[in-house]
Parts: structure tokens; C-alpha cells; sequence
């Protein structure tokens, strides 16, 4: 019961951030692929700095028993990025920001949006067998982190990490432009 | 035959790493044959949760809370002291940008962050959206294709924590959009969509429902959505999220520019 209280909780702030960063908008999402409009990366690279201060601070605390980490397999992260950025860039939104959509009341990534997305797991539920063993099997490294590979501390890979994005985000704040 | 695996661990949790190494060919016979002789070599290695990575050594937790709760008391005080410097009109000012409708994409990046991490550090659960979506479709999935493998050994359906988060987005959303008198019933994009594409309301159904598929298509090749995976995995500094990133803009930038090509706005 507290854990689906928990699960409730973390969605809605997430649904709440997710509609603050203003992302529950086509052209917004658009324009990052044209290169026009840096909201995203704004707010995708902020949440990643500070959440991995925190994940790693939590961690040395001792609040975690392990950190879920996903599996790098090269070759099917990429892939699998293009065939995203490809849906993302033609209907302006993804898995989440359609579900933030939905909770403003767009009609569109109701009925389209979640539809397309039960569908489209479908689809890759029939093309799995087929696609996956081949994809899956180049550049598989398993689930490591840029800590545990390089072998270096992690505070010092996170710090590493914060500067190449604090650096990014200056760049776009000097370069960018914005429309919406 | 013992001597040739002197040495060696007890690999009986997973044949098809530890003894394919040296035997490629008939991994699955020679392992049975190794389990009639294999006695007590002492109790298997442990294994760690498959999903983790084990957390860094904490040196001393007991100063490191230590430390920490002193940071976060000096935090209270010193909040309480410049409290006291914001004058009323401020804090109503303040009020007044949680109406405002303008995007802060850095606030809510710091949420978000914390968000995730609290997530993962306390629940041991990324944020992860496209997850949800495939537990869900696994249940019509199941009743269509009750044959597949998939169904039945990888992709079981499931009211999992992820769903439940899902629920939370879109009442979180709905609670932004209200705050900012932005909730409301709508087809079409507000912005840039109709110059481009016109105002047919099936036009845009279309081409959201295709969008959607690709894009959990995408995310289950890669093995997660943004949020799954770019997120939840780049805030533990995975490889995976940063290589999927650049997939999708691999794929994102020629995509924008071939729906807009020769177009200014």
C-alpha cells in the first residue's frame, strides 16, 4: 500500500515538473530536433546533474541496498534512440510527456497518444524474437556505469560529469534561440 | 574430471556464462555431466540483484549521516533567517509565478532530478514510462498472440509500480495545468502545428498514433523512453541512457528538418 502510495506520489511530481518545464507542448519538443528551441535539454540536463548528485549522495548515506542500473548494450541503445527520435520528432512528444498531455486535457495524445503507444507494444512484441537477438548481440557491456568501468571514484566522474554539462548548458544559453 | 575444474567456482547458477567459455559447443551436455560429480564445493558465490550495481563502499555511514543532518539543519536556520528578509509583496509575487504559465525548465529540472533520485535511492525503481505501457499492452497482447514466448517468459502483464506512477503523472499534470488555467479539452496543438499541418483533426490523430508507436518501439529496442532510460539512466551515469540520446537526435534531426524543410517558422 505505501509503495503504490509512493509510486502515486512520484508520478504526480514528475507529472507536475514535466508540465512546469512547459513540455507538454508539440512545438516545444519539435524545435529541440530543429535545433531552435533548448527547453529540453534545459531541463533534462538539470534533472541529471542534480539528480545523480543525489542519487550518489543517497547512496553513500546508506539509504540505497542497490541502484538499478539499465543494461549498455551499444548497438540497441542507438538504434533504438533513432527509431525513438524519429516518432519524437514527427508527433512532438513522448512516452511521458503523452501521459502528461493526457492529464491537460489534449485530446489528441489521449486517443491518439495512448492508443499508439499499447499498439507500438504490441509491435515490438511480435518483432522482438526477430530483431532483438541480433540487435542485442553487439556491444553488449552489461550494466555498468561510467564509475564502475572507468574504475575511478564516482564522486570524481560526477564531478567530471556536472562540469561537461554545466558547460553544454552555457552553450545553448549562448547560442540557443527560442520561439515558444 | 574434478581436476580440470580445480579452481573454478560453482557455476551452476548460469552454465551458458561460465561454462561456454571453454566449452562453446556442448555447453548444455557438459554441464550436466559436471553437476553428477560436482559435490560440495562449499556454498554457491552469492549473487548480487541483477538489476544493481552494488553501492559504493560507504566508508562511515554513521559520520557521513552525521555530517549530513548537520547540512541539513544549518539549511533549516538559514531558511528561517532569510525568510525573514522577504518582504510580503515578495512572497506574494512568489504565489503569483506558480499561476504564471511561463516554463521554468530549470526549476522543474531540479525537481525532476530529485524526483528520480529519491526514487531510486529509496524504492529502488527508476522513472520509467514506456515500461508501464508494455506491462499494459501485455494483457490484449496475451489474448491475441497466445502462442508467443514473449507473452508468457518475457514481457508478462502486469499492474506494475510503474503503472501506478503513471497515474500520479497525469494527475500531477493536470494539477500544473490547473494551477495555470491551462486544463482544458483540446485536438489540435496549440502552436506551430495547424500552419504546418492544417487544422484536420484526423491528420493529427494520425500522426500521433504513428509517432507513439515508433517511439515504444524505440524504447523497447533501446530498452527504455527518455525517462526510463535516459533519465533514470544518466542520473546513475549509464552508458545506455547517453548512447540512446544520441540515437534519438541521430534520428530526431533529420526527421525535423525533412517535415519542415523550407519552411522559416
Amino acid at each position: 500500500m505505501l509503495d503504490i502510495a509512493k509510486a502515486l506520489a512520484l508520478g504526480a511530481l514528475f507529472g507536475w515538473s514535466l508540465h512546469r518545464a512547459g513540455l507538454t507542448h508539440y512545438a516545444r519538443i519539435v524545435n529541440v530536433y530543429r535545433l531552435r528551441d533548448m527547453t529540453v535539454m534545459r531541463f533534462m540536463l538539470t534533472a541529471l546533474v542534480v539528480g545523480a548528485v543525489a542519487v550518489q549522495a543517497g547512496v553513500d548515506l546508506g539509504f540505497a541496498t542497490g541502484v538499478p542500473t539499465p543494461p549498455t548494450s551499444m548497438l540497441a541503445n542507438v538504434v533504438g534512440g533513432a527509431v525513438f527520435g524519429i516518432g519524437m520528432a514527427t508527433a512532438g512528444y513522448c512516452p511521458g510527456t503523452i501521459v502528461a498531455e493526457a492529464g491537460e486535457g489534449r485530446l489528441d495524445a489521449w486517443i491518439g497518444g495512448l492508443s499508439g503507444l499499447l499498439v507500438g507494444a504490441v509491435v515490438f512484441g511480435l518483432l522482438q524474437p526477430h530483431i532483438m537477438p541480433t540487435l542485442a548481440s553487439i556491444g553488449v557491456v552489461g550494466r555498468v556505469t561510467f564509475a564502475t568501468l572507468t574504475g575511478a571514484s564516482p564522486w570524481l566522474v560526477l564531478f567530471v560529469f556536472a562540469e561537461i554539462v554545466v558547460l553544454v548548458l552555457t552553450l545553448i544559453a549562448r547560442v540557443g534561440r527560442q520561439t515558444t | 574430471m574434478e581436476q580440470a575444474h580445480v579452481g573454478l567456482l560453482q557455476p551452476l547458477s548460469d552454465p551458458s556464462t561460465s561454462c561456454a567459455g571453454c566449452h562453446a559447443e556442448e555447453t548444455a551436455a557438459r554441464a550436466e555431466r559436471y553437476l553428477s560429480f560436482a559435490v560440495t564445493a562449499g556454498p554457491p558465490p552469492p549473487t548480487a540483484p541483477p538489476s544493481s550495481v552494488p553501492p559504493g563502499a560507504t566508508s562511515d555511514t554513521t559520520a557521513n549521516r552525521v555530517v549530513a543532518a548537520l547540512a541539513a539543519l544549518l539549511a533549516v536556520a538559514l531558511f528561517v533567517a532569510l525568510r525573514r528578509e522577504v518582504t510580503t509583496t515578495q512572497r506574494s509575487l512568489l504565489l503569483a509565478r506558480l499561476r504564471d504559465e511561463t516554463p521554468r525548465p530549470y526549476a522543474a529540472g531540479v525537481l525532476l532530478g530529485l524526483v528520480v533520485a529519491f526514487s531510486i535511492v529509496t524504492c529502488g525503481r527508476p522513472i520509467a514510462v514506456s515500461g508501464a505501457f508494455d506491462k499494459l499492452a501485455a494483457y490484449p497482447g496475451r489474448w491475441l498472440f497466445s502462442s508467443s514466448q514473449y507473452y508468457t517468459h518475457v514481457m508478462t502483464p502486469g499492474i506494475t509500480w510503474q503503472v501506478w506512477m503513471l497515474v500520479g503523472v497525469l494527475a500531477g499534470s493536470f494539477a500544473s495545468s490547473k494551477r495555470a488555467g491551462q486544463a482544458s479539452l483540446r485536438w489540435l496543438p496549440d502552436t506551430q502545428w495547424q500552419p504546418r499541418f492544417g487544422t484536420s483533426r484526423k491528420l493529427r490523430l494520425m500522426i500521433a498514433f504513428c509517432g507513439a508507436v515508433l517511439v515504444q518501439v524505440g524504447a523497447g529496442i533501446a530498452g527504455g523512453c527518455t525517462s526510463g532510460l535516459a533519465i533514470s539512466g544518466g542520473v546513475v551515469l549509464a552508458p545506455a541512457a547517453f548512447l540512446f540520446m544520441a540515437g534519438m537526435f541521430a534520428g530526431g534531426i533529420p526527421t525535423a528538418w525533412l517535415w519542415y524543410r523550407g519552411r522559416a517558422s
